[in-house]
């Protein structure tokens, strides 16, 4: 059973009474209602004590109330979807919710690391760099793995995700941060003015401060006027509200980055839907309205649990009608602090003194204390008496030096306010610095961004309102919007003044960036150790660097920094801001993309035909293509890749073949345009023939290779290699768009339009006059080795036929229409059955290709010229072409090459690994002997033996003699003999047979 | 970033593909290696504003001249290659 | 001798699965695919726009589209695919290839695409709002009003989106072209992308 909500009050709040809700924290439990978080729950139920300390293992409470909190950082949910540094300041209570400390051992209450206190003079800033530099293998044996168990905060899951994510768009006139007085103001100009809006608010409630601060705006209490301006908005079709959505980044050209916690506020994601989604938004203009963030001071103790930031304070009580203390203190520098001494008493609290750091406070205030019966001390607090049980008393150090107690259970300090620069200076844009307001405002902003409101240094209420809607009118007149932006919302203006304070010197850890145990001390260390610049500060403390980036620490480091080294704010300068602002998901940003739906996938027209057979697929690039189909009783791959290379070679199979990039070239000036690209000249190719085609890149080197056929006088068909279709394309177009405009000719990718097949074997011809019409003459006169046209199949549809080996067998290439692909795998089966007709994968092809002595991608590896891989005589002297004068430079014409040439194992029983480096036989291996590697391997049922290729120097004149393989990732060392790369059929007989 | 391609409008970086400076001109046939060395390798690292190919692969595949400064990525002009858009040369 | 059948298969197939999927109640999205249409990419030669404006001005009785814009004809759809050139999308065969040979011989180069692509057809009070998922760009009706058209990309693949005629009970359809290899992993993107606002699939030979 709950325990009962103690610090609750008995009405008030923007909670939802008639809907408990029942929670853990660290297996106890409580219970809460709905509108609450899980920090305002705690609160309610008395919990002081949420967390540990990163490096000291500190007790530490709740500090603030929203997305800045740097201590109440929880383990959120149980199992898979455990998440740690959930900050329980914004994570919305639901039923169930379970919720667990983290950093803490053996429990949270006695931490058996938090001894680390009595040692602290050695965690100092640099600790970790001055003390664990040597010996250097310690480090990673030692020192990481322990001080990684005893710092750090909570553990991730340790097991997949469960839950799915998604991205999407929006595009939009006018994006507005945040949905306070200033954001909501803006959205009422811009959408009157007919501009598409798009706010975005962090919170699940919108309103901002209006729901903590109230007040009184165009004379209606600060709730109605609430209601009142989102009924209206709600009714302007182009304007949209998103809650749970932080603006974390703004990109180039009016791209922004949101995050959309769309369902982190229920157990599990509803059946279908997403957890987080990632919103990039596209936005002509940007009014960042995301309001401020109320500074601690730093003081001994200040750490403490019970001590907290006043506008939280207040917004626990009126936003969340829970009591942080029952009779609290206030220590501000500044006139907003007192703010929460008022919400205070209206809620009927007691309040146990004000210290003031200011030489003047108000005629009202010093009534409002009379009337309260409390004490004003002119001063500064100086230390706290407290625990993990919370605040006890307060040390005061008085105005004039004499020293004062107040007993308390909570404090709420204020040392001013920091506008949210962060967005606004993701360009590195750098702030400026206002004297009046002790704090930095933005300076400018990335194009079409503005700031308003708090955001922007205006803290009143009245001029949150009138900064956000003239931003608004502004924003959407420029975005093109010409409607009537209305009347602005009138409200007064607090008076806003301030003393600056920002350390205040006293025995004891006084913390400046509490999620990272940063000290006052260790800002003074970096300074008297040479590292003044703010980077070096950043870095060598790391201050700022936790997983809340220093939004509540990073003004007052650098103001710690400025007194130590007598400079001014200003002159110490802020470090560079990046998005994102808070904390994403890795989840998120992959949206769709993860498992299976990693990248798109590419299908072969037979590919479910395929998977029919059986067929073990491989990834190559985006596709899947089947390697090999293994039969039953086969015991591994080889045997199958071996059965399927002998059924080719002995009697007939095929391929699909359709991965291969395969693009139309149209027009008048379709070959000249070829002979541009290809090294070799096809302007001369007769209608109805193919030529095999090598591309070099324009610095002489081989790009891709292929066959091109001549289909008509102005049309063409190449084809490209699989891996470098896409690329290919690219290059094609930029040449005939960019190189050579002057040139009419046209190109399509037709690579998904044909189903292509290899059909390979003796017995090729005979399969085919099964499947192709009886009238088409297939004989070695009527369809000649690199024959390429269009012929009738039985049944009566058309399909394109090259006659074009890769395998060093008689066959054929066939394309028809992909829709047909499917029935055409089909229809070579039954046409084939009476040859025994075996259908191969990648493998198989592979093999054959390396029997051949084709090269293939690994060969065309990026550095190899047309002469290494044995086709230098393909280079035409008659023409220009891409590549040409790059190619016969000095070093890629040098005799010592390494070109591509055969190899065998002198054993013939080993087998053969590419990547071995090849060596003169007898020396021992070293880069000054390394003569190439070998590129390609297969075990070869033609040779009965392993056979490959290598690039080896002068390859081509050592044919015959023996050299040393040494493959020293897998240990290996043995001798293989350079070879003719054709070890099957090399004078090509079967092909053209 | 977003490149307003002249025949699709606005589009995402997503759709394009860099190929880089646009200045260097393929020299004529018989300009020589020394020309060719120059035009294959030798690149200005300009900080400022640089003339350079865009292929809108993700679209409309024409070839673009996007003028670009490299240290704000603003975006001041974009024009086609000279030969996407040819059917309407001489017209 | 064997008896040779030529299926046809739409490179669907096999993943789509006719009826509803994802959330229930009323679906927020509709998926069609069209199956078995005739598509020809018309680009036209180098300096010879007037003339495949003419061409297809004779051919079809409108004007072909020079920006992105989706044309419907009497007995076919012309869809600007990018400078100087569009696609052609029709039934039964009375503008294939063969046929448009004749109407542009000169004036352009034609590309049989007919199975190069896939067909879907998105419809539904969530359409636009599921598209947002995959298309980078702006489709407020204000934006891509009925006859826009645009070639981008969606899942990192190209496709070729336009705005068909409105559904008679005001919704907007959004016709998606995408490559056939690319099919089912699109697919399986689209229906991810929509199963949360419930989905009904189904086929048609209908453009």
């Amino acid at each position: 059973m709950a325990g009962a909500q103690t610090n609750r009050l008995d009405k008030g709040g923007l909670i939802d009474r008639s809907a408990p809700l029942n929670f853990r924290f660290d297996g106890k439990s409580f219970s809460g209602f709905q509108g609450d978080t899980l920090a305002s729950a705690l609160v309610a139920n008395g919990v002081k004590l949420v967390g540990r300390s990163f490096k000291y293992h500190r007790p530490r409470g709740i500090l603030t109330a929203g997305s800045e909190e740097p201590n109440a950082l929880v383990e959120l949910r149980t199992g898979a979807r455990r998440e740690p540094n959930t900050k329980a300041t914004t994570a919305e209570l639901y039923e169930g919710l379970e919720a667990a400390s983290q950093n803490r051992w053996p429990s949270l209450a006695f931490d058996v690391m938090s001894v680390n206190q009595l040692f602290s003079p050695i965690f100092v800033a640099g600790f970790y760099y001055k003390t664990f530099m040597w010996p250097a293998k310690f480090w990673e044996a030692i020192y990481e793995p322990a001080i990684r168990r005893a710092a750090g905060l909570g553990r991730a899951a340790g097991v997949a995700d469960p839950d799915h994510y998604d991205k999407a768009w929006a595009h939009c006139d006018v994006l507005i941060a945040g949905s306070g007085p200033a954001g909501l103001s803006a959205a009422l100009a811009a959408g009157r003015s007919g501009a598409r809006v798009i706010v975005c608010e962090e919170d699940f409630t919108l309103g901002g401060r209006l729901l903590s601060d109230g007040g009184t705006v165009d004379g209606l209490p600060a709730s109605e006027w609430l209601s009142r301006t989102l009924a209206e908005l709600a009714a302007m079709p182009d304007v949209r509200i998103m809650t749970r959505t932080t603006l974390f980044g703004v990109y180039d050209g009016g791209t922004y980055g949101a995050l959309e916690r769309v369902n982190d506020h229920l157990p599990s994601p509803p059946e279908h839907q997403v957890r987080q989604r990632l919103w990039r938004i596209v936005a002509k203009r940007c009014v960042v309205a995301a309001g401020a963030i109320e500074r601690p001071i730093v003081f001994a103790g200040n750490d403490t649990p019970g001590v907290m930031m006043a506008s939280a304070m207040r917004s626990y009580i009126s936003r969340y009608a829970a009591t942080p203390a029952k009779r609290m203190a206030l220590f501000t520098n500044n006139e907003d602090g007192w703010r929460t001494v008022e919400t205070a008493l209206a809620a009927g609290l007691q309040i146990a003194a004000v210290i003031d750091a200011r030489a003047d406070i108000s005629p009202a205030h010093r009534s409002l204390a009379s009337k309260g019966g409390f004490p004003v001390l002119h001063g500064a607090v100086s230390g706290i008496d407290g625990g993990k049980d919370g605040v006890r008393k307060i040390a005061v150090s008085l105005t004039g030096g004499a020293r004062a107690e107040v007993e308390t259970d909570g404090l709420a300090v204020s040392g001013g306010w920091n506008p949210t620069v962060g967005l606004t200076s993701y360009h590195r844009g750098r702030p400026k610095w206002r004297d009046d307001i002790a704090a930095f405002v933005p300076d400018g902003a990335p194009p079409g961004m503005v700031a308003a409101g708090a955001a922007n240094g205006a803290f009143g209420l009245g001029a949150c309102l009138r900064e956000g809607f003239d931003a608004g009118a502004v924003a959407a007149r420029d975005a093109g919007r010409s409607g009537t932006a209305g009347s602005v919302p009138v409200a007064d203006d607090q008076a806003f003044s301030l003393t600056p304070l920002w350390h205040i010197a006293g025995k004891g850890k006084a913390f400046v960036d509490q999620q990272h145990d940063v000290t006052a001390s260790d800002i003074e260390l970096a300074q008297r150790e040479g590292f003044e610049s703010v980077e070096h500060l950043k870095r060598y403390t790391t201050l700022g660097m936790a997983t809340d980036q220093g939004k509540t620490s990073n003004v007052a480091g650098l103001a710690i920094m400025a007194a130590v080294t007598g400079r001014s704010i200003p002159e110490t300068g802020t470090t560079i801001y990046r998005p994102p602002y808070v904390p994403v998901a890795i989840g998120a940003f992959a949206g769709h993309h993860r498992d299976e739906t990693f990248h798109a996938t590419r299908l072969t027209p037979s590919h479910h035909w395929a998977a029919e057979q059986g067929a073990i697929f491989v990834d190559t690039g985006l596709w899947k293509r089947a390697q090999w189909y293994p039969r039953a009783g086969e015991k591994d791959w080889l045997e199958s890749v071996t059965r399927e290379v002998k059924a080719v070679r002995s009697g007939v199979g095929f391929c699909d073949v359709s991965t291969l990039g395969k693009i139309d070239v149209h027009g008048p000036d379709a070959g000249a345009f070829l002979d541009r690209v290809y090294i070799n000249t096809f302007s001369n190719l007769a209608v109805g023939k193919a030529r095999y085609g090598l591309m070099l890149r324009e610095d002489g080197i081989v790009y891709d290779d292929g066959t091109t056929s001549r289909l008509a006088e102005d049309h063409y068909f190449l084809t490209t290699t699989t891996a470098k279709a896409g690329l290919v394309m690219q290059h094609l177009e930029f040449c005939r768009q960019v190189l050579f405009p002057e040139l009419d000719v046209q190109l399509t990718s037709v690579s998904d339009q044909w189903a292509q097949f290899s059909i390979a074997g003796p017995k090729t011809r005979d399969l085919l006059k099964e499947i192709v019409d009886p009238t088409e003459d297939l004989s070695n006169e009527g369809f000649p080795f690199m024959g390429a046209r269009e012929v009738a199949l039985r049944g009566g549809i058309k399909a394109r036929l090259f006659r074009i080996s890769f395998s060093g067998e008689m066959a054929f290439e066939i394309s028809v229409p992909a829709r047909y692909g499917e029935a055409m795998a089909r229809n070579l089966m039954l046409a084939g059955k009476q040859f025994g007709v075996t259908p191969y994968g990648t493998e198989a092809l592979g093999v054959m290709r390396i029997e051949k002595g084709h090269v293939a991608g690994p060969e065309l590896s990026g550095t190899t010229t047309a002469a290494d891989l044995g086709l230098g005589k393909m280079m035409s002297t008659k023409k220009d072409y891409i590549g040409r004068v790059m190619a016969g430079r000095e070093a890629l014409v040098a005799p010592d090459r390494q070109v591509v040439v055969g190899i065998k194992p002198t054993d013939r029983a080993r087998r053969l690994r590419s990547g071995a480096h090849i060596i003169p036989k007898g020396q021992t291996p070293g880069p000054g002997n390394d003569q190439g590697y070998v590129t390609s391997v297969c075990f070869s049922p033609t040779s009965d033996q392993w056979i490959g290729l290598a690039l080896v120097e002068r390859g081509r004149e050592r044919i015959g003699e023996i050299v040393h393989a040494h493959d020293p990732i897998r240990g290996e060392d043995y001798d293989v003999e350079l070879c003719n790369p054709v070890f099957y059929d090399p004078d090509g007989g079967r092909q053209r047979g | 970033m977003r490149i307003t391609c002249p025949f699709c409008g606005e589009r995402e970086l997503g759709e394009f593909t860099y190929l880089g400076d646009a200045k260097p001109v393929r020299p004529a046939a018989d300009a020589g290696e020394d020309a060719v060395y120059d035009y294959v390798y030798l690149r200005d690292n300009i900080a400022g504003v640089m003339s350079e190919n865009w292929y809108h692969g993700g679209g409309c595949r024409a070839w673009l001249k996007v003028t670009r400064n490299t240290l704000t990525h603003e975006i001041s002009a974009v024009e086609p290659a000279a030969g996407a858009g040819a059917a309407k040369v001489g017209a | 001798m064997a008896e040779f059948s030529w299926d046809i298969r739409s490179p669907l197939d096999r993943a789509l699965v006719a009826g509803p999927h994802g959330a229930r109640g009323d679906a927020g999205v509709s998926l069609t695919e069209i199956r078995n249409f005739d598509l020809v990419q018309v680009m036209a030669r180098r300096g010879k726009a007037a003339d495949v404006a003419k061409a297809a001005k004779a051919r079809f009785g409108v004007a072909a589209p020079e920006t992105p814009k989706a044309v419907g004809a009497a007995d076919a759809m012309l869809i600007w695919s990018g400078p100087d050139q569009f696609m052609v999308l029709s039934k039964g065969g009375k503008h294939g290839i063969e046929a448009l040979g004749q109407a542009f011989a000169s004036s352009a180069s034609l590309s049989d695409q007919s199975h190069a692509r896939v067909l879907i057809s998105i419809a539904g009070t969530k359409a636009r709002t599921m598209l947002a998922k995959l298309s980078s760009i702006d489709l407020h009706p204000d934006v891509f009003a009925v006859g826009s058209a645009a070639a981008t990309s969606m899942d990192h693949t190209s496709v070729t989106l336009w705005r068909g005629n409105d559904r008679p009970d005001g919704q907007a359809v959004f016709n998606l072209l995408a490559f056939a290899t690319f099919a089912e992993s699109l697919w399986h993107t689209v229906l991810d992308s929509a199963a949360e606002y419930g989905v009904t699939i189904s086929h048609s030979e209908e453009l």
